[in-house]
């Protein structure tokens, strides 16, 4: 009888028994001893594999428009996950808190249209530091944005409702025919639940300031699109250029005093207090909408497009640049791997 | 800064700087094995969650290498192996958002099993992280589907020993896992 085959090829008899050689098999086939050897190979085998579960359930498209955004110089962290998903309610904290004004009893009213957007610098440390609403109270994302590639630009105007701006001379690099996308409406609402606020507060080990009567239970409601955008491509696929538009946030309440809300929110621990008081200076028309800004990632200065005051933010490693305005309820962006002047040019020569 | 601000979060246009990566064939790669990255991620890690954010790390990794389309498979394999392997390492970890997901999922139907499958999980994790390295990449790389000539060739083994120590691995987690 031939010698004893190794563990290793008993074990690859279990799951890869052409690549044995036919010696081995017949001698294995012939002795107990090598039998039992595959059998218990077999045992540990089906052991791990239960052990080792693997779930196949994975969203490809989402997964590649992840890496598609993802920072080069930066591997996607746990960090920039967690605080993407709650970027609705990001925005949404921002509208609350740069609008002011109107109180009214009983149905959706408006508070707060943009007209305007100002950079609020916000340290990345600080954006750490930072509760997303949901620490406060329920936040409901009612109806996506849904994001979708379209044929054409008049495609792109029919389901947005807005007028596409056409580039009149594209930045050199940036070449080839445009691809466009429409998004739906978003909308979102935030209703503030004392006891999360207090639950909060406890896990800080503080005590939260008194909550104004009927806050508890009071609704917001925040609406920004539709919107389209024109992309062009770099030859990686990865967007070279952006013109975008979409219908400005505005935000509803169902009837607290707008600045009740506000005041609480500012009085809550979690919020750097320099941030505060540049929202604070936000507040008298309801009409600004605050835009966060790491310093250590971005520097913005104001200027202006075409008359309407206009907000440039560039990367601090100089990649990238985009500017963004406001005119009769539309936000209007364009941005791109380009320089401050490239971007302003374009957004200049809009048509 | 929120440029996803006017259309909101993961659903936005996406703008990158610079490209991450330096291929044209980096989405056609990504979209044929995406799952089975992941799949190889999960088994060491046990969650889903967890595997897809270390299948991002290979991909942009493999987006700026030069590494064959025809090699693309076991090489993203093996980086996602070791690349869960130092997530357990060093300790990375989401607990919370394990925490949070965990009522959720439909096979875990009530909180005493939730523990039990925590439990088991962190064990396995425990378990693979204590293994020789080439012993739990090649155990892992066998379970994810890979033949033993793309193992040996992925860890520059022979074939013959590709066996050997898929048999190791199996035989102490096994030991390690039932005592």
């Amino acid at each position: 009888m031939t010698r004893h085959p190794n563990d290793g090829v008993l074990r690859r008899l279990v799951d890869e028994p052409l690549g044995v050689a036919d010696t081995d098999r017949e001698h294995v086939a012939n002795c107990p001893i090598c039998t039992e050897g595959v059998a218990m190979a077999q045992k540990d085998a089906l052991f791990t594999a239960e052990a080792l579960p693997a779930e196949a359930d994975v969203d490809v498209d989402a997964a590649w428009r992840r890496l598609a955004a993802a920072d080069p110089g930066r591997a996607p962290s746990r960090t920039r996950r967690k605080w993407r998903s709650p970027i609705i309610a990001g925005a949404a904290v921002g509208v609350l808190l740069a609008g002011a004004g109107a109180a009214a009893a009983g149905d959706w009213f408006q508070i707060f249209r943009t007209e305007r957007i100002a950079p609020v610098t916000v340290h990345q440390a600080d954006l750490m530091a930072m509760p997303d609403l949901s620490s406060w109270g329920d936040v409901e994302i009612t109806s996506r944005p849904q994001i979708h590639p379209v044929g054409d630009a008049a495609a792109a105007e029919k389901e947005s409702g807005l007028d596409l701006p056409e580039v009149a001379e594209l930045p050199r690099g940036v070449t080839g025919e445009p691809s466009y996308q429409a998004g739906k409406r978003i909308s979102a609402s935030f209703t503030f639940r004392a006891a999360k606020v207090a639950a909060f507060a406890q896990k800080q080990g503080e005590t939260p300031p008194t909550m104004p009567a009927g806050l508890d239970g009071s609704s917001f409601r925040l609406t920004a699109g539709p919107g389209a955008a024109t992309v062009w491509s770099s030859k990686q696929g990865v967007p070279s250029m952006i013109v975008a538009r979409a219908v400005a946030p505005t935000a509803y309440s169902t009837g607290v005093p707008f600045v009740t809300a506000r005041d609480y929110l500012l009085s809550l621990s979690g919020l750097p207090a320099d941030v505060a008081a540049q929202l604070r200076r936000f507040t008298a028309d309801g009409t600004t909408l605050p835009l966060h800004v790491m310093p250590e990632e971005m520097t913005s200065e104001p200027t202006d497009v075409g008359g309407a005051p206009a907000t440039l933010l560039s990367s601090s490693d100089g990649v990238m640049s985009a500017v963004v305005w406001v005119r009769a309820g539309t936000v209007t962006l364009v941005a791109g791997s380009l320089s401050g002047d490239e971007v302003l040019t374009v957004a200049r020569g809009l048509r | 800064m929120d440029l996803a601000l006017a259309h909101g979060g993961k659903d936005s246009v996406a703008l990158s700087r610079r490209s991450p990566v330096a291929r044209d064939d980096l989405e056609q790669v990504f979209r044929a094995a995406y799952p089975r990255v992941v799949a190889v991620a999960a088994r060491v890690l046990g969650s889903r969650d967890e595997a897809e954010d270390v299948a991002q790390e290979v991909f942009l990794t493999f987006g700026r290498s030069d590494v064959p389309a025809g090699e693309a498979l076991p090489w993203l394999s093996v980086a996602a192996a070791h690349t869960a392997l130092n997530h357990i390492r060093t300790g990375k970890r989401r607990a919370g958002r394990e925490q949070a997901a965990r009522p959720h999922e439909a096979t875990v139907p009530d909180v005493a099993d939730a523990v039990v499958a925590a439990e088991e999980r962190r064990r396995v994790r425990a378990a693979l992280a204590r293994l020789p390295r080439k012993q739990a990449v090649a155990l892992v790389l066998r379970h994810s589907g890979l033949s033993y000539a793309e193992v040996a060739a992925a860890l520059d083994l022979s074939p013959g020993s590709v066996g050997t120590t898929v048999r190791r691995a199996e035989s102490a987690l096994r030991k390690e896992l039932t005592s």
